[in-house]
C-alpha cells in the first residue's frame, strides 16, 4: 500500500513531496545557470548564484524523494 | 495561532511591490496542476465516511505529524509575525516555543490517548461522549461558524496580497483559490487536506528559507546582527527572549512574564493546540497509538525551526532593508502607512523576499504563500465538513442514515462552505474590520473549551452540568471582558492587573481569566450536581481508563523519550536568546 494515499493507490505522499521539487529544480538549475552567465537580475547578493544553487538543491532533494518513493509493481 | 488579519492586510502600501516573469508563472502553475490532481487521485480511496472525514484513520506519525504543525503555518501567519518580529523584535518568537512546544507535547503525551482510544470523530464529539449534547452543541455550532468565516478571512487575504504584490484582480484571486480548495477537498476529503498540508510544509521552507540565510550572509552572521539592531533601534531589547520580561514598560511589546507563561504558554497556546479541532483532526488520522502520540512530538520538533523563516527576516529587515536612496527603509503602523504609502510592519516578508529572489525564486516564494493560503481554507473547510456532517446534521438532523449518505452530505459540506466563505470573503473585502471581529470570536471559545476538556478528562468528578455550564460561563465572561476594553481601554488595566500593559496583553490575560472562571464554576457545579458513574468514563477519563500500551519495544521508539529530547532542545533554545 502507498503511504498516505489510500489503499490500492501506487503513487505514496512522499513521491508527490519529490515530484514537486524535483520539477522545481529541473525549471530552477537552468535558469540559475544562465543568469550565472551574466543574466543576473539585480537583487541582492545576486553575484552568489541563489537560483542555481538553490535550484541545485531541491533537484537533488526531489530526485531523492521520488526515486525512493517511487511506484513498483507489486 | 490567528494573527489580528486587517492590521496585516490594510497596511500595504497602495502600489504592487513587483511582477513575476513567465518562469514564476510556471512555477505556480505547476504547483496547481499537482494539488488538483491530487485531489482526482486520491477519491478511489475516499468511499467510506472513515476515510473521508478521518483520512481512514492510516496516516503515518510523520504524516500526521508534519499536517499537525503544517495546518499551522498559514501565510496569514507567516507574515503576521515577521512583521511582529520586526515590531517587537525576538520576543515574537515566543509565539512559536513557548506558546507551541509544551502544548504539543502534552497533547501528544497526557491527551492524545483519551481522544483516540475514545474513537471520536471530532473534539466536539469527545465532549458529547464526557459531557453529553449540551457541550457539545455549543462547541460544534461556534467552531462550524468560526472555521467557515476563518476560510473566507483566509480567501480575502490571498486575493488581496496577490492584489498589492502582484497587481491581482481580487475576484480572481478568491475564485481560483476557491474552486481549487472546493475540487480537491471535496473530491479526497481529509486525505487531500493532508497530502496538500504535508506538500506545503516542504513548500513553505523551499520558497522561505534563503531569506535568513541570504540575509544573515549579508549582516555578516547573527552577532553582527544583533549588533547592527542594537545599533539601529538604540536599544538590546530586541534581541531578548526572557531578559525584559521583568516589567511591563521594559520591552517593546508591553507584556509581562506572568502573561507570557500562563496566559500564552499556558491557556492560549494548550487551548489552541490541544482542542481545536482543525489541527487535532489531522492527530486523529494515525494508524494507531504510538504514531498518533509521536505525531504532535514529530510536528513540535519542526515548529521550534520555524521562526528561522518567520522570526529572522523581521529581525534582519531592521538592519538591511534600504530605501532606493541608501537610507534605511523604516515600516511604520497602519495609521501611518494608510497615510504616507509607507511600507508597513506587515510586508516585512515580501519585501525579504523581493530582495534577494529573482525570477524562478520569487515564484517559489509566492507559490508559497498561495500554498499557505489554500491550505488554510482547506484546514478549515476540512474539519468545517466533519464537524457539520457528524455534530450538527448526524446528531440533531439525520441520524442512523446510511455511511454513503454521510459522504456524499460531506462533500456537499464542502461545497457549501465553500460558497460561504467566498461570501464572507467579499463581505470582508467591504468591511476590513469584520476580521478582527472573526478572530476575536475564535479567541473568545479557545480558553475555556481547554478548560472544560482538560478538566473532563483529568478529573472523575467532573459533571455533564459542570461541564456544560463552565464553558458557556466561560465563553460569555471572554466576550464581556472583549466587549468592556472595547468600550473603554482603560479597562486594559484590570484585566491585566497593571496600568501599563499593552494591547498585546490583553489577548493574554481575557484567556487566563476566562480559562479560571470557566474551571471554577465547572469545579462548584460539578460538586452541587451527581456524579457520573465511574463505568460511564471508562474510555474517556484519566483513573477511569486502563491506557493501553504504545507498543514500543525500544526506549528510543517511546513518544515520551522523543517528547524529553523535544524539550530540553526548548530550553537550550530559550537559554541561548535569553
Amino acid at each position: 500500500m502507498a503511504e498516505g494515499t489510500g489503499r490500492g493507490e501506487k503513487l505514496s505522499i512522499w513521491f508527490f513531496v519529490g515530484i514537486l521539487p524535483l520539477m522545481y529544480g529541473i525549471i530552477l538549475l537552468p535558469y540559475g545557470i544562465y543568469e550565472a552567465m551574466g543574466h543576473e537580475s539585480p537583487t541582492t547578493l545576486h553575484q552568489l548564484h541563489p537560483t542555481m544553487w538553490w535550484g541545485l538543491l531541491l533537484l537533488i532533494f526531489g530526485a531523492f524523494y521520488v526515486i525512493r518513493f517511487r511506484p513498483r509493481k507489486g | 495561532m490567528p494573527i489580528s488579519c486587517s492590521h496585516l492586510l490594510l497596511l500595504f502600501a497602495p502600489h504592487q511591490l513587483t511582477v513575476l516573469a513567465p518562469i514564476d508563472i510556471a512555477v505556480l502553475a505547476l504547483y496547481f496542476v499537482l494539488v488538483i490532481f491530487i485531489g482526482f487521485y486520491v477519491k478511489g480511496s475516499t468511499n467510506t465516511s472513515e476515510e473521508f472525514f478521518l483520512a481512514g484513520r492510516e496516516m503515518s506519525a510523520w504524516i500526521a505529524g508534519l499536517s499537525f504543525v503544517s495546518a499551522n503555518l498559514g501565510s496569514l501567519e507567516l507574515m503576521g509575525w515577521a512583521g511582529a518580529a520586526y515590531q517587537y523584535g525576538i520576543l515574537a518568537a515566543h509565539w512559536y516555543w513557548i506558546g507551541a512546544i509544551p502544548a504539543m507535547l502534552f497533547l501528544g503525551i497526557v491527551m492524545m490517548p483519551f481522544y483516540y482510544i475514545s474513537k471520536t470523530h471530532s473534539v466536539p464529539g469527545y465532549l458529547q461522549l464526557r459531557f453529553g449534547e449540551g457541550a457539545r452543541g455549543v462547541s460544534a455550532v461556534s467552531f462550524a461558524l468560526m472555521t467557515v468565516l476563518m476560510s473566507g478571512v483566509n480567501m480575502y487575504s490571498m486575493a488581496l496580497v496577490m492584489k498589492v504584490v502582484l497587481g491581482w484582480n481580487i475576484s480572481f484571486s478568491i475564485w481560483i483559490g476557491a474552486v481549487t480548495v472546493a475540487v480537491y477537498v471535496m473530491l479526497g476529503g481529509l486525505r487531500s487536506a493532508i497530502i496538500n498540508e504535508v506538500l506545503q510544509f516542504v513548500l513553505i521552507w523551499a520558497g522561505a528559507a534563503l531569506i535568513p540565510i541570504l540575509g544573515l550572509i549579508e549582516a555578516g552572521g547573527w552577532q553582527n546582527l544583533k549588533a547592527q539592531i542594537a545599533a539601529n533601534v538604540g536599544s538590546n531589547d530586541y534581541t531578548h527572549l526572557w531578559s525584559t520580561l521583568g516589567s511591563f514598560r521594559d520591552n517593546p511589546m508591553g507584556v509581562h512574564w506572568t502573561g507570557i507563561i500562563f496566559g500564552l504558554g499556558f491557556v492560549i497556546s494548550f487551548g489552541y493546540w490541544t482542542t481545536d479541532f482543525l489541527v487535532v483532526q489531522r492527530v486523529l488520522s494515525a494508524n494507531n497509538l504510538r504514531s498518533a502520540k509521536l505525531a504532535p512530538i514529530i510536528g513540535a520538533a519542526f515548529k521550534m525551526a520555524v521562526p528561522l523563516i518567520v522570526i529572522v527576516p523581521g529581525l534582519l529587515a531592521l538592519t538591511v532593508l534600504k530605501n532606493p536612496d541608501g537610507s534605511m527603509m523604516h515600516l511604520v503602523g497602519q495609521d501611518v502607512a494608510a497615510a504616507t504609502g509607507q511600507h508597513s510592519y506587515n510586508e516585512v516578508l515580501p519585501l525579504m523576499l523581493i530582495r534577494y529572489c529573482g525570477p524562478g525564486l520569487l515564484g517559489l516564494g509566492i507559490t508559497a504563500l498561495v500554498a499557505g493560503f489554500m491550505s488554510g481554507m482547506a484546514g478549515n473547510v476540512s474539519a468545517f465538513s466533519t464537524v457539520w456532517t457528524y455534530d450538527l446534521y448526524g446528531a440533531y438532523m439525520k441520524k442512523d442514515a446510511p455511511d454513503s449518505h454521510y459522504v456524499s452530505m460531506g462533500r456537499w459540506s464542502t461545497i457549501v462552505g465553500m460558497l460561504v466563505s467566498v461570501g464572507t470573503a467579499y463581505l470582508v473585502a467591504h468591511a476590513a474590520s469584520i476580521m478582527d471581529y472573526v478572530q476575536a470570536l475564535f479567541s473568545f471559545f479557545i480558553a475555556p473549551l481547554f478548560g472544560t476538556v482538560i478538566l473532563g478528562m483529568l478529573w472523575k468528578r467532573a459533571t455533564r452540568s459542570g461541564g456544560f455550564w463552565g464553558l458557556l460561563s466561560g465563553t460569555v465572561a471572554s466576550i464581556a471582558m472583549w466587549i468592556w476594553v472595547q468600550r473603554d481601554g482603560a479597562a486594559l488595566r484590570y484585566i491585566a492587573l497593571s496600568p501599563d500593559a499593552r494591547p498585546m496583553a490583553e489577548n493574554l490575560y481575557r484567556a487566563l481569566w476566562s480559562f479560571l472562571i470557566c474551571v471554577v464554576v465547572t469545579y462548584v457545579v460539578s460538586l452541587l450536581t451527581k456524579p457520573t458513574p465511574v463505568a460511564e468514563l471508562a474510555g474517556l477519563v484519566y483513573g477511569a481508563t486502563e491506557i493501553p500500551d504504545d507498543d514500543s519495544p525500544h526506549l528510543w521508539q517511546k513518544p515520551i523519550f522523543w517528547a524529553c529530547v523535544v524539550i530540553v532542545v526548548f530550553f537550550i533554545l530559550n537559554l541561548m536568546f535569553w
